[in-house]
């Protein structure tokens, strides 16, 4: 055996095999499709989410429409790899009526495998990070907000909500929810029947209406705007009409609707 | 297996699932169709002038009884369903933008509301009702009193607001029919108001149409979930659809 034999039976290195993997047609193929996947998800989440999701109008549904950004971008790259595996083998399946004998076994690549755990390892744990950031900065504003909250009680019943206004304000009831902006609300919700679970889309919070077991949720509405009041928890024949709306009006507009609701300005 | 086999095969296949799935289908519908035929408002001549804008006029009854026997006997209803508590149809079928007026029968006593929204008028023109000739806002719902809430029943109706259709809110409580211990106690006047209540209102109707759903909110169930078993959660009997065309 020659010098220059000896020389070309040299071990590749880690990234020499790593650059010639990609270089393979089938490994080039997935990832140029992974990319084009991972992007699709990224323009979806930055351009069609905020769109798709309800108006925030107030932090907590900023929050949570954030979050879906976030975390869709996040989880991206994964989807965009998953489909383009499953894209790969539908486009390299076998077509005609003989299937070919099996091909040779093949124990999983260490390098991929591990490059596959690593990455997707990160992005979990900075979208568990970022949630529980997220989650603490929303528990810190509530108790904040809560010190000078107007407290409104809301009564889940098959299949009407109703929400009754603080004594301060003459403590009259109303069938919709209409709260003055740029103030803190403590929702108190409490069932007259079976469990229900009280959803103000805009304002980004979901708790459960429970019987004889009253559950809290603090908001500040920051915007001017339209609200759907709806039910998340199956409750009975008309669950789907458990719906009803409500606005955050400015102060002024506010303190008209409470007189004509019987009540008066605080 | 052969070409044609194994087409049949598929073939079969197909139809299988088509038919289960096409079976729970109708199974599912079948069981959430309302029992009761729809009852439509009947117009009634003349229009009616409310801020500045004029209405068409029509009017519709119903009758709310323990069971079916009292539709029988007091309203000649023949009812073909459980021996629950009901109100006489409940699929209502109304003229959009238009001022239909309700009559409502009730024969049946009360017990109590689980929240006292439900005891006052809303969403009716004027918000209030004419229980035996005497207009009224609420009828008296005192929990804290013994026999203080004299609350039948309550027709509320509500819908979903939609791009297509307007939110619509109506509640009516309906007086209750006083019991002793040999049973109901005959109104004032049995004659005009047969042995039970009788209770008119008006309403406006959304000018875009839509389907709506009206209820009942005083938990008259057997003891089932609250008193919210039985009749309170099977279709057709404290519960139907109010169609707004």
């Amino acid at each position: 055996m020659s010098e220059h034999e000896q020389f070309d039976k040299v071990e590749p290195t880690p990234g020499e095999r790593f650059s010639k993997f990609l270089k393979r047609k089938d490994v080039s193929s997935t990832v140029a499709w992974a990319f084009f996947y991972t992007l699709v998800f990224v323009l979806v989440a930055l351009y069609l989410y905020p769109r798709w999701m309800p108006k925030g109008l107030s932090n907590e549904m900023r929050s949570t429409t954030r979050l879906m950004v976030i975390f869709t971008i996040i989880s991206a790259p994964v989807c965009g790899f998953v489909l383009s595996m499953a894209t790969h083998s539908f486009l390299r399946r076998h077509k005609g009526d003989t299937p070919p004998a099996d091909g040779p076994g093949f124990s999983a690549n260490r390098l991929g495998v591990a490059t596959f755990s690593v990455m997707a390892s990160i992005l979990t744990l900075t979208a568990v990070i970022y949630g529980l950031v997220e989650m603490n900065t929303a528990a810190e504003a509530s108790v904040r907000e809560a010190k000078d909250a107007m407290v409104v009680k809301v009564v889940g019943n098959q299949w009407v909500w109703t929400f009754e206004y603080p004594e301060s304000m003459g403590g009259f009831k109303s069938e919709v929810l209409n709260l003055p902006l740029n103030k803190a609300v403590v929702f108190d919700i409490v069932s007259a029947d079976v469990n229900h679970s009280f959803w103000p889309v805009q304002l980004g919070v979901k708790v459960d209406a429970n019987r004889l077991a009253h559950t809290t949720v603090t908001t500040k509405p920051i915007k001017l705007g339209e609200i759907d009041v709806k039910c998340a928890e199956l409750c009975g024949l008309y669950h789907a009409y458990m719906e009803t709306t409500g606005a955050v009006m400015t102060t002024d507009d506010f303190n008209k609707w409470v007189i004509t609701q019987g009540g008066h300005t605080a | 297996m052969s070409a044609s086999k194994r087409s049949a095969s598929a073939i079969l296949a197909v139809v299988l699932g088509v038919s289960v799935v096409a079976g729970v289908g109708f199974t599912l519908r079948s069981a959430s169709q309302d029992p009761s035929p729809k009852l439509a408002a009947s117009a009634v001549d003349g229009t009616i002038d409310i801020n500045g804008k004029t209405y068409k006029k029509a009017a519709i009854t119903l009758g709310v009884y323990p069971g079916p026997a009292e539709a029988l006997k007091y309203d000649g209803v023949h009812i073909n369903k459980n021996d629950w508590v009901q109100y006489s149809v409940s699929h209502i079928v109304l003229p959009k933008n238009t001022y239909v007026t309700f009559t409502i029968h009730g024969y049946d006593g009360g017990e109590t509301l689980n929240n006292t929204y439900f005891d006052k008028v809303v969403g009716t023109v004027g918000n209030v009702v004419n229980y035996d000739g005497v207009d009224q806002s609420s009828v008296p719902c005192d929990l804290a009193v013994d026999n203080g809430c004299k609350v039948q029943h309550t027709f509320t109706i509500h819908g979903l607001p939609t791009r297509s259709q307007k939110s619509w809110f109506v509640n009516v409580p309906l007086l209750k029919v006083e019991e002793d211990d040999n049973g109901f106690v005959p109104t004032t006047n049995a004659e005009t108001h047969n042995a039970g209540h009788t209770m008119t209102f008006s309403v406006l109707t959304p000018d875009t149409g839509g389907e709506y759903v009206w209820n009942c909110q005083f938990p008259c169930g057997d003891g089932t979930y609250g008193k919210f078993g039985a009749a309170m959660s099977a279709y057709g009997y404290m519960s139907g659809k109010v169609t707004v065309a």
